[in-house]
């Protein structure tokens, strides 16, 4: 024992020896002393910077605030915000509302400024290897062991004014497991995480026949249905333990996350594409089994039952296929359109559903393109006419996931991720010029290298 | 090589020989008689043929000229007049473009699938003018491309004179990923540059010594040659730092000027290139992360074609797929060119400079330059007319001219003619009859923008966010 304890010692005075040898080392490359602004968070004596949490407050002015807030304000001119402790206090016009005593300006002058983008289908949230294809369905499997905050591809989301996103496992299997919901720009997964489980990944068609040869939607909806009958049953024998009613059950992991899809604490996302797929999630997960579900991809002739989505409240999140296109010929994919080049969002949206958005399935697109998807929807149909297309990269998503209260729109009391941008978010030609978020200034591009 | 191309090359170079020694250095077009026999029909083209007429609309010329209302008069295929109050002939075919913007035809580098569905080379004998990729191509704006270094002019329904200009461009390889090549090719430009020189002095010295003997031209590469005579460009495919820095030092070196395809760190050594009077082939969302063992400034970036084009580079810009993507990811590929360039333009260029990305400055790329990429009296009749600023993303291309002759019109083909369709024939001085929903207001039209060199900031009335709204629910008002 005391032998065990030498070693150790000795062990970690080595590796602290080592540690000061790396840091002297590299000491002397250290050109430029550390920007405090940047390294605020890392650094726990550096005061906090204004607007984040326990720094004086911020007061941001801009000519343009599209804050999207539902069923409200969609467009404030020469808005003032405040923000304060990480938190939105307040949106005005600037006429009618004064900046209190302590408060840091910064005049944006020209810039617009907008809530930070949602992006509800992301794989590139940490180590790529998120598609374990083990059995059939793997609904115990979390990408959470995977994250790796604030990683390049966030880094360079950030610059396009992404801030949140749904980091999910790939659609090998028909559930892939279970996703997580992060900010993009926070040091470490403990601030980065806004809500885990963030969602129970589910693959309905196209990608998860390759299990097997010559697997089709027959296969894949049977062993769907029967992964959340077992689901649904130990819920069922859970919800009857808590309230006094029967014996303790066995306690499986496999299914732990139906206790938590059963009792709406968090949701299924699906990947679904083309009409009777998406038919069949409306139908199956949504009305068979009464789960929160949200239309992910949606693709091709998905839009079909739109009319359906709506009617059950079912959001849908469309991309990175944006354009159902003129073509035609055998085989399973194709559109419904073989004359036409239709957005798809747009054809959601032709038939009655406000609840349509947009996701990249980075890497497919890269996750600082989000933007690009609405603003090619819009090119080919997609009406723009009530910034449906902020929306969607906004609020839509957020009270698609369930997350509206923090995040979603410039509103007072949520979460200030804001997008400092100088123009139209839809337009490539754009440029995002600083990022906020809660309240942290995690890009500009006046300080840091331009990223996007 | 295919005995039809050494025919052609040979023609061309008796072309040359007979157009003597000066003239390809005083003539900016590269020379028409090299131009695969279109010399011919040019000057038959400039007596005779079709007149035709775009009347009404804005024109933005491509030199950064913009002229309202105004007037493209072509006959046979080229452009002879633009302006105000011209006299149209009766038998003249007119377009009214109304409302419209008119811009030069694209030029699509290395675009595959739209000049010959498999490849191949020989497009005078494999262009399908009926294809499907060709229309959606014209649809996108999209008037020449360029497929296995050949120019070609995407004319529907006919066949003849599809290729403006066989290859001009040599393809070399220098890399540093093999150092022997990178010797190999200095020394035959050393080669091929001292031969060159020893000609010039003997031409001169035969003069006084007819015994004289000629010096030999054996072992000089004669695509070296082709490229140090100026009868050929020099086309790299290179992204590394060090590669551009090699390029751009060979290229002053033997003073030729060097057509880079990729230059994706060329930010970093855009000053050797602007030296070396490079042009670049960016793709601007291109993307690589830095090295971690460099120090040095590296990988891709936004700024990448604003950079360059500030110390001097021309720049052309070519989409993230050089395919048309049918399947459903809109936005990356050949048919969004426009939108490539709005990438540009996010990370500095100035819009015209953009503009002249997709335009005139691949035409150059290409040797076609004295035909394509800008609408100018004497040049081929090659407009797309849009409902609005070609780099904004709403703004759809509603007819398409080639050669002057309509070769697309938006509301009367298949796929985009249910979107947003322009209000049927309204009187001309209708102010309403001026732009289509999001696009300009026509009070905008008074301000003198020269097709704009700065972003303008505000847009107001631009996007159809910019409104204040309230939940009111007059919004759908001006709905088209």
């Amino acid at each position: 024992m005391q032998i065990d304890r030498t070693l150790r010692a000795a062990l970690t005075l080595g590796a602290l020896t080592l540690a000061a040898h790396a840091q002297n080392a590299l000491a002397p490359r250290t050109l430029t002393p550390p920007d405090p602004a940047r390294s605020a968070y890392l650094v726990d004596d550096a005061p906090p910077a204004p607007g984040a949490v326990g720094g004086p407050g911020l007061a941001l002015m801009v000519s343009k605030a599209l804050t999207v807030i539902w069923n409200g304000t969609q467009v404030v001119d020469n808005a003032l915000i405040l923000v304060r402790d990480g938190r939105i206090e307040l949106v005005a016009p600037r006429g009618d509302a004064g900046v209190p005593a302590g408060y840091v300006v910064r005049d944006c002058g020209a810039l617009w400024a907008m809530p930070g983008m949602i992006d509800l289908h992301c794989h590139v949230g940490g180590s790529m290897d998120i598609n374990d294809m083990v059995y059939v369905t793997n609904p115990e499997l979390r990408v959470q062991a995977s994250v790796i905050p604030d990683n390049p591809n966030f880094q360079r989301a950030i610059a396009s004014g992404v801030t949140s996103v749904l980091y999910i496992p790939g659609s090998g299997t028909n559930s892939g497991g279970q996703g997580v919901l992060l900010k993009t720009g926070l040091p470490n997964y403990e601030e980065s995480v806004i809500r885990d489980p963030g969602s129970l990944k589910v693959a309905q068609w196209g990608n998860p026949e390759r299990w097997g040869f010559g697997v089709g939607k027959t296969w894949e909806n049977f062993h769907l249905r029967d992964m959340f009958q077992q689901g649904r049953a130990y819920a069922a024998k859970w919800k009857a333990f808590e309230d006094g009613k029967g014996p303790k059950p066995e306690h499986d992991p496999r299914l732990d996350v139906f206790r938590e899809l059963f009792s709406h604490r968090t949701q299924v996302s699906t990947h679904t594409q083309v009409a009777q797929v998406v038919m069949m999630t409306i139908l199956m997960i949504r009305k068979e089994f009464g789960i929160d579900v949200y239309i992910d991809h949606g693709e091709w002739g998905g839009y079909l039952y739109a009319e359906l989505a709506k009617e059950l409240g079912v959001p849908g999140i469309i991309g990175p296929r944006n354009v159902d296109v003129a073509r035609t010929g055998p085989g399973p994919w194709g559109g419904a359109n073989p004359e036409k080049m239709t957005a798809i969002a747009g054809e959601y949206q032709a038939r009655g559903m406000e609840m349509v958005g947009f996701n990249t399935d980075s890497p497919v697109i890269p996750q600082e393109e989000l933007f690009l998807q609405s603003a090619v929807n819009v090119r080919y149909g997609f009406k723009n006419d009530d910034a449906q297309a902020v929306r969607g990269h906004t609020i839509v998503p957020a009270k698609t996931a369930g997350i509206d209260k923090r995040v979603g729109s410039l509103e007072p009391g949520k979460d200030a991720d804001i997008v400092i941008l100088s123009g139209d978010p839809s337009d490539p030609r754009t440029s995002v010029e600083m990022v906020f978020i809660e309240g942290r200034k995690v890009y500009d591009t006046a300080r840091d290298v331009r990223r996007f | 090589m295919k005995f039809s191309t050494m025919l052609a090359r040979s023609a061309r170079t008796l072309a040359v020989a007979a157009l003597a020694v000066p003239v390809f250095a005083q003539d900016p077009a590269g020379g028409e008689g090299q131009a695969g026999g279109a010399a011919g029909a040019d000057a038959t083209k400039k007596d005779e043929g079709e007149w035709f007429a775009v009347v009404n609309g804005d024109v933005y010329s491509g030199t950064g000229a913009v002229l309202r209302g105004a007037t493209v008069l072509a006959r046979g295929g080229v452009i002879r007049k633009i302006g105000h109050d011209l006299e149209i002939p009766a038998d003249a075919k007119v377009l009214d473009a109304q409302g419209l913007r008119i811009y030069p035809g694209l030029v699509a580098l290395n675009a595959r699938g739209i000049a010959s569905r498999f490849g191949g080379g020989e497009f005078a004998d494999t262009f399908d003018p009926y294809s499907q990729n060709l229309v959606l191509a014209l649809a996108a704006g999209i008037t020449t491309v360029s497929d296995s270094g050949v120019a070609v002019k995407l004319k529907r329904r006919e066949v003849k004179g599809v290729v403006v200009r066989e290859r001009y461009q040599s393809t070399l390889s220098y890399s540093s990923a093999a150092p022997r090549g990178k010797s190999e090719l200095d020394a035959k430009f050393e080669a091929a540059a001292r031969y060159l020189r020893d000609y010039r002095d003997w031409e001169e010295q035969k003069k006084t010594n007819k015994d004289l003997k000629e010096p030999a031209a054996r072992g000089v590469d004669p695509t070296i040659r082709s490229i140090l005579e100026n009868r050929s460009m020099a086309r790299f495919n290179a992204a590394n730092r060090s590669d551009l820095l090699g390029i751009a030092r060979l290229a002053q070196k033997y003073k030729f000027r060097p057509i880079i395809e990729g230059a994706l760190e060329g930010w970093t050594v855009a000053d050797e290139l602007g030296r070396a009077g490079a042009y670049a082939v960016v793709v601007p969302r291109a993307r690589r992360d830095k090295s971690e063992e460099l120090l040095r400034d590296g990988g891709s970036s936004i700024e990448n074609a604003a950079i360059l084009h500030r110390s001097g580079v021309q720049v052309a810009i070519q989409a993230t797929s050089t395919f048309i993507d049918l399947g459903g990811i809109a936005g990356r590929d050949v048919l969004h060119l426009p939108i490539e360039a709005g990438f540009a333009v996010r990370g500095g260029l100035p819009e015209q400079a953009a503009i002249e990305g997709i335009t005139i400055v691949p035409a150059r790329i290409l040797g076609v330059e004295h035909r394509i990429g800008s609408i100018e009296v004497g040049k081929d009749c090659d407009l797309i007319l849009l409902d609005g600023d070609l780099l904004h993303y709403q703004a759809l291309v509603q007819y398409t001219v080639v050669d002057g002759k309509l070769v697309y019109e938006k509301d009367k083909e298949l796929y985009y003619a249910h979107i947003r369709p322009r209000p049927a024939a309204q009187p001309t001085d209708a102010p309403e009859a001026r732009r289509d929903k999001g696009e300009e207001k026509p009070a905008d039209d008074d301000t003198p923008t020269e097709g704009g060199d700065e972003k303008p900031e505000g847009k107001p009335a631009e996007t159809p966010e910019d409104k204040p709204k309230d939940g009111a629910a007059d919004e759908a008002v001006d709905e088209g």
